[in-house]
This record gives C-alpha cells, sequence and structure tokens, in this order.
C-alpha cells in the first residue's frame, strides 16, 4: 500500500452542481497505491505502509468493495510486519508500535483473519499480540507508551483497546486506570488533549471517546460541554476543523463527527453541508480525496472523509463503526451481535 | 502524515525520460542507504559512522522511526560507552541488535530499558553510567544531536517522531550527566522551544515540549523550582502576540497554570477576586476591540472564568472561598456586561449564547426554576441564534428542549 498522495487532485470547480459519490474511481485508486514503486515517494512512505493498509481496505469496506485487495496478500503482508515480541512495525524489519499493531488487528478483522496469528504468527499468536500491547500500559499511571522508548499519548490508550477488544484480550489491562487516567485529561471545554494539561484537540477527543466507548465508560463524558465545543468545529464551508481558529480538513470529518457520535450529538452540526464539503474533496476522475478541495489527494483523507460519509449514512456506504472506524458489520461478526445491545 | 494542504501544482504532468531516471537514481540511492545501514547494524557496528550515516538517512526522511530508534541504541549500546576515540568497532550486547525490542516497555527511562538490556558481554563499561561528568563523549554526543535536530524540527515541525526523540535524548541527559550540566541542556530547550512557538503559535507539538520542559525544569532532580510566575507571564506575552487573542493555545495554558499560581502566592481571598475581575476585565476589553466578539477563542476563555463560578465543584477555582451568594452575584452581573455588549453586536450569536448559559446556571446556582422574564429573554435568545446560526439547528433543538423542562 502506497501512501503518496495524487495522482489526483481534488475537485471544487470542475464539480458537477448535484455532488455524486464516485465509487469505482475510489476503488482504482486504492487499487493501484501498491503498483508505485517507481516514486521516491513510494519509499518515503514506508513507515506508514501498515496504516496505509488499514486506511485503503477499511475504505474499500465502506465502499461495498471488501474484495478489492487479495486477502491471501493482505494476510501475508500483515504476518510479514510482525516482530519477535508480537507487535507489528510499519513494514517487514520496522520496529514494533502500538499505531500498526492496532492497524494489524483490524486488517485482519476486516478479513476474517484473526485466526491466522494462531496459525502463522508468533509463537503465542493472538496472546503474543496481546501481551505486546499490555506490557506498554503503565501500571502506575493507567496509560499507554506507544513503544519500548516510552513515549506517552491518549492515541496510544485508544490503539491498546481497539487492538485487544478485537482479540479479545482487554482483561490483560487495568480498564479502570486507564480511564481514570482520560478523566485526567479532560479540560473545562469538556476536550482532552494528549495528556493532562494538554489543550484540546479533537484527534485526541476522537481516541478518548473511542476508548470510553470500548471501556463503557462514557458516563466519564461531560456531553453538553464537548458536544458545544465539537459542534463548533464546523466552519461556514461546512467542513470541520480540529481546534479553534484553525483550517478545516477532511480527516476531521472523521475526528469530530464520530465523537459527536459517540455522545449522541451528531446532529448538533450539520450534516448535509459536512457531506457537500467531504465529497468537494474527491478527485471525481482519478480517485482519491484530499484534505481541502483542490490539494493532493491521498489514502488517509480518502478513508476518513469516506468514513466521515458513511456515519453521516450517506447513501451507498456501509454503515461504520464510531469508535473503531470499520464497517459494523465487521465489529459485529467478530464482537458479536450483543456488542451493540449493550445498554 | 499524508499530505496536508499541498496544492497540486501542474496537472497530472507526465515525468520526462530524464526525470524518470533521476527519480530512479534517487530511489536507489536511499535504499543504497537504508541497507548498508541494516547490515552495519546486524554487523553489530555501533560506530560514529553509522551514526554519521543514520543522519544522512533521517535528512531525507525525518518519519522513518525505525531509523530514530537505530540511533538511540546506537547511543546507549555504543558510543555513549565509548572512550572518546570512537573509530574502533565494539561488539555490543547481543541482545542489542536492530531487533532487540524485548525490553519492559511500560517503563519511562530509558535508563531501565538500559539496565535490563543484558550487559554481560565485552561491552567495556556499564553503559548506563560512562561518562557522569563533563567533558565525556556522552555530553558531545547529545549535543551533537541536539543540534542536528534542530534545523530537521524547523523544516518538520510537526512531526511526531522529532519531538520524542529530542525528549529521549535530554532524558538520557539526565541519567548518565550531572545534574548541573543536564540543566543547562533543558534550559536552552526553553529557548528553543520559544523560537518554535513563535514560528507558529499554535503548534501543540510545541506547547506539548514546553509543558515538559518546565516540568523538568522545575524538578527537584535538577535542582528546580517553580517557575509558574514565568510561565504565566508568557502566556500574557502570547495572548499579545501575533495571532493576539485568538490563540487559544495560549489561553488554555493560562487557564491551567492560574489555580497554581494563586496557591503559590498564597493569594487572600482578596488578591483572588481581584485577580478573577482582572482576568474578566482582560477577556471583556478584548471582545470589545476589533472582531473578538466573534472569535470563540475569546469565548472558551470566558467559559473557562465563568466556569469557576458556575461549576465550581472539579475545576480548579480562581475564587475558592466564594460564598454562593458571591458566586451568583459575579454570574449576575456578567449577564449585564453581556447585554451591553448586545449593544452593537446585534449579529453575534456567542452572546446570546452565553446569556442563556449562564441565566440558566444562575438558576441552578440558585436552585430555582427561570422567573417569566427569564423565559421570555431566553426565548427570544433563541430565536435569535436560531436565525444567526442555522448548521447547529439540532443543538438549539435540544436546548430548546432543556429550557422547556
Amino acid at each position: 500500500m502506497s501512501l503518496v498522495s495524487g495522482p489526483g487532485r481534488a475537485g471544487g470547480n470542475a464539480l458537477p452542481d448535484e455532488l455524486q459519490l464516485v465509487i469505482e474511481p475510489h476503488v482504482k485508486y486504492i487499487q493501484s497505491l501498491d503498483t508505485r514503486k517507481d516514486e521516491l515517494e513510494y519509499w518515503l512512505t514506508e513507515h506508514l505502509r501498515l496504516n496505509g493498509l488499514y486506511w485503503g481496505l477499511n475504505a474499500l469496506h465502506l465502499l461495498n468493495r471488501p474484495d478489492a485487495l487479495p486477502r491471501k496478500e493482505t494476510i501475508d503482508f500483515v504476518l510479514s510486519c510482525q516482530a519477535d515480541n508480537g507487535g507489528f512495525g510499519a513494514a517487514p524489519g520496522h520496529d514494533a508500535h502500538l499505531l500498526y499493531t492496532a492497524s494489524a488487528v483490524q486488517i485482519l478483522a476486516m478479513v476474517d483473519g484473526i485466526g491466522e496469528l494462531e496459525k502463522r504468527g508468533k509463537e503465542g499468536g493472538a496472546m503474543a499480540v496481546g501481551k505486546y500491547i499490555a506490557d506498554l500500559q503503565n501500571r502506575e499511571t493507567g496509560t499507554f507508551a506507544g513503544d519500548e522508548w516510552g513515549e506517552e499519548d491518549t492515541r496510544f490508550i485508544c490503539c491498546a483497546f481497539v487492538g485487544l477488544s478485537l482479540l479479545k484480550l482487554l482483561n490483560l489491562v487495568d480498564l479502570d486506570k486507564a480511564v481514570d487516567y482520560i478523566v485526567s485529561c479532560a479540560n473545562f471545554d469538556g476536550g482532552y488533549g494528549v495528556a493532562p494539561g494538554a489543550e484540546s484537540h479533537s484527534g485526541q477527543i476522537f481516541a478518548c471517546c473511542a476508548a470510553l466507548t470500548i471501556a463503557r465508560r462514557l458516563d466519564k463524558v461531560d456531553k453538553d460541554k464537548l458536544g458545544m465545543w465539537l459542534s463548533e468545529r464546523q466552519v461556514e464551508g461546512g467542513g470541520l476543523n480540529g481546534r479553534p481558529e484553525k483550517l478545516e480538513d477532511v480527516c476531521y470529518s472523521w475526528w469530530v463527527s464520530s465523537s459527536l457520535s459517540m455522545i449522541g450529538r451528531l446532529h448538533w452540526i450539520d450534516g448535509g453541508k459536512l457531506s457537500r464539503f467531504i465529497l468537494n474533496c474527491q478527485d471525481p476522475e482519478n480517485g482519491g480525496l484530499a484534505d481541502r478541495p483542490g490539494d493532493m489527494v491521498d489514502v488517509f483523507h480518502t478513508n476518513f472523509g469516506l468514513a466521515g460519509l458513511a456515519l453521516l449514512e450517506f447513501d451507498g456506504l456501509e454503515e461504520v463503526d464510531a469508535a473503531y472506524c470499520m464497517p459494523k458489520k465487521v465489529v459485529e461478526r467478530v464482537l458479536g451481535p450483543e456488542y451493540y445491545n449493550y445498554s | 502524515m499524508a499530505s496536508h494542504g499541498v496544492p497540486r501544482v501542474a496537472e497530472t504532468a507526465q515525468r520526462t525520460e530524464a526525470q524518470r531516471l533521476e527519480e530512479e537514481r534517487q530511489i536507489r540511492e536511499y535504499r543504497d542507504l537504508e541497507e548498508l545501514i541494516s547490515a552495519k547494524i546486524a554487523e553489530r557496528q555501533y560506530t560514529l559512522e553509522v551514526l554519521e550515516l543514520t543522519s544522512k538517512l533521517l535528512k531525507k526522511n525525518p518519519e522513518y522511526y525505525t531509523i530514530w530508534n537505530v540511533r538511540r541504541r546506537l547511543l546507549i549500546y555504543g558510543l555513549f560507552s565509548k572512550p572518546s576515540d570512537s573509530s574502533s568497532h565494539l561488539t555490543a550486547s547481543p541482545n542489542s541488535s536492530l531487533t532487540d525490542t524485548t525490553k519492559a516497555s511500560s517503563e519511562n527511562s530509558s535508563s531501565s530499558t538500559i539496565t535490563t538490556s543484558g550487559a554481560s558481554t565485552t561491552t567495556p563499561q556499564n553503559p548506563a553510567f560512562p561518562n557522569r561528568g563533563r567533558n565525556g563523549t556522552t555530553l558531545d554526543l547529545i549535543r551533537g544531536d541536539l543540534e542536528f535536530l534542530f534545523p530537521i524540527m524547523v523544516k518538520y515541525p510537526k512531526c511526531y517522531w522529532l519531538w520524542n526523540y529530542r525528549l529521549w535524548l535530554l532524558q538520557e541527559a539526565n541519567e548518565s550527566l550531572e545534574s548541573d550540566i543536564a540543566r543547562e541542556l533543558w534550559n536552552r530547550e526553553l529557548i528553543l522551544v520559544g523560537k518554535m512557538l513563535v514560528k507558529d503559535s499554535r503548534n501543540f507539538h510545541g506547547w506539548g515540549y514546553r509543558r515538559k520542559v518546565v516540568s523538568e525544569l522545575e524538578s527537584p532532580k535538577l535542582g528546580g523550582r517553580s517557575m509558574v510566575e514565568s510561565e504565566f507571564e508568557y502566556t500574557t506575552k502570547m495572548i499579545h502576540g501575533d495571532k493576539g487573542l485568538s490563540n487559544f493555545s495560549a489561553w488554555h495554558r493560562r487557564s491551567k497554570l492560574i489555580p497554581r499560581l494563586l496557591d503559590e502566592r498564597n493569594a487572600s481571598d482578596e488578591t483572588r477576586r481581584q485577580f478573577l475581575d482582572d482576568e474578566f476585565e482582560l477577556i471583556i476589553s478584548a471582545m470589545y476591540t476589533d472582531s473578538y466578539p466573534y472569535q470563540q477563542s475569546a469565548w472558551f476563555y470566558y467559559q473557562f472564568l465563568m466556569t469557576t463560578l458556575t461549576d465550581y465543584v472539579g475545576h480548579g477555582s480562581i475564587t475558592p472561598n466564594f460564598t454562593p451568594e458571591d458566586r451568583a452575584e459575579y454570574v449576575t452581573r456578567q449577564l449585564v456586561i453581556l447585554k451591553d455588549m448586545l449593544d452593537g453586536a446585534e449579529d453575534c450569536k456567542w452572546i446570546y449564547n452565553a446569556l442563556i448559559d449562564y441565566t440558566m446556571a444562575l438558576c441552578r446556582m440558585e436552585e430555582r426554576k427561570p422567573d417569566l422574564d427569564e423565559r421570555q429573554d431566553c426565548a427570544t435568545w433563541l430565536a435569535e441564534l436560531r436565525k444567526l446560526d442555522p448548521d447547529r439547528s439540532g443543538r438549539w433543538d435540544d436546548l430548546e428542549k432543556s429550557l422547556r423542562d
């Protein structure tokens, strides 16, 4: 999976009045990504390869084209990124990190391949992956480091919970402590930052809300305050920004609206306007979405733009789970129907 | 991360043959360099020469996190433990190859990673404290690395791995150098991060880094003491800086510092009251100038100040000894100010929103239902909100329901 941007450019002026979601160009765009090894950028983005595969595959699933990438090669590639310690790196030979370990588990879940960990993964199978993740928890504070070098960030709590829950190994960590830590990151505006004391940021808010959703502890969120702050991320043109007084960006169509959805306040923004903004970020001919109309497309924005549309129940897209950023179908298959019946 | 804000310059121009060949050459050069580093590490050549090779690669690609990790291992398993002549090839611990990721990873301090890595081999000294002192190569290496990083950080100010690696280097300094030397290094970081925040006063990596640097400089192990006063002054400076009052990062930081600032000043009730008045004065006079009543940063800071009165449990308070009557009096006074503010700013949704929120908050604080006037006012303000801000009509619907209850 290449993270090379382009070749397409998001439309803006060339689009017809009636905006449409193009499907086939997006599928072709994602399929073409691994054929671009003659571009330097392909090699310069190798540190994102496994994330890229997750972004591309998730986008394809949401477009109802789950088989557009070959299943066996997908699993082979994921397993080739596993390190001896059980975690996954961005590409073969790269160091393990939670960011890629979460993507690896998500990809395996999407292709119904978690069982392959037992057959062909490192010794210990799913448990080896679970232990890798669990060992990264700081048992004193509850938070997680991204890897052995100790960087801590609320994003990593989310990665840990996503990975562990899909492997059904959440019992390996101290959930209550992690939840307390997230609570300690809350600000007066209802939002969350990277660490206690840090400014509220939509990406971190998504991470914290997703972790709290998985831990079934959304009761800890001040939903009205947070909802107000999040709804003010919508700018005049319909797009969403990540923090006050910043530019809008398609990826926040996901971080902000999924958070609003998790706290039951997605109707606090104008979904129609947001959809139009996202559609304007498409390259209708060559496929892919960009951060803003007129910019270069890439697979990261392609995934989060489509996921945003899916969350708004845009016609023709699969339903998406707000915490996992994966098709609800997949989450239900892995976690069982009771996951959505929980009250 | 992907391409943010990169405009497409020309229509998908086909590369010329010469461009194609040039790109091919660059790819070859990049991949050869990668392979060379891999091969040298596999041979456990933990040398300055290999460190240089990683520098070359990282300048081309600072996002290559595995190479930053290689660099860490080069330093802690090889170079830190060497005498100043570091051209000789040392055999490092067999565990410390490229793929050595077996260490207890939940621990923060990298010294613990070193000591658990099994120093059972020919490494000449305990690598944790090889050159404790003023003149060792460890200090030179750390200094050199910090200098190497700076221009890359200026070029890629949003690259997580860079900030992260830099912090790791300084924590290494804490572990292996005398505290006055380490402190000197951290002091310089405060200047560096100041420069980074001048370039982009909203960079949250920069603000986060600043928080960490300050907390290190305050820590007893570096002989530090509280910097809350100077940090508070810094936020004042930033608020009056380029992004001005729309710099929410600065307002946020201010909101976090105030409770501590007042505690450390041992502020009396009277001083605290004056402090709160001054902060209100600062934000309200800001709203009266330029276009600030329409900028949300100012309103979120205003929300912070009001929160200390309305939701006083659980948030760092400015005036903890205020009686319920004091609080109600302050909120009432603010409602008057807000109503005045509408004059000439009738199209400012933030004012209506605040008027409704704090009218309702006042009723809650006084444990009563809104009276008829208040209900009518709220209904009028809500109608304005709907008119001025139709995008959030779902929010106004919910607000209307809550007003009815």
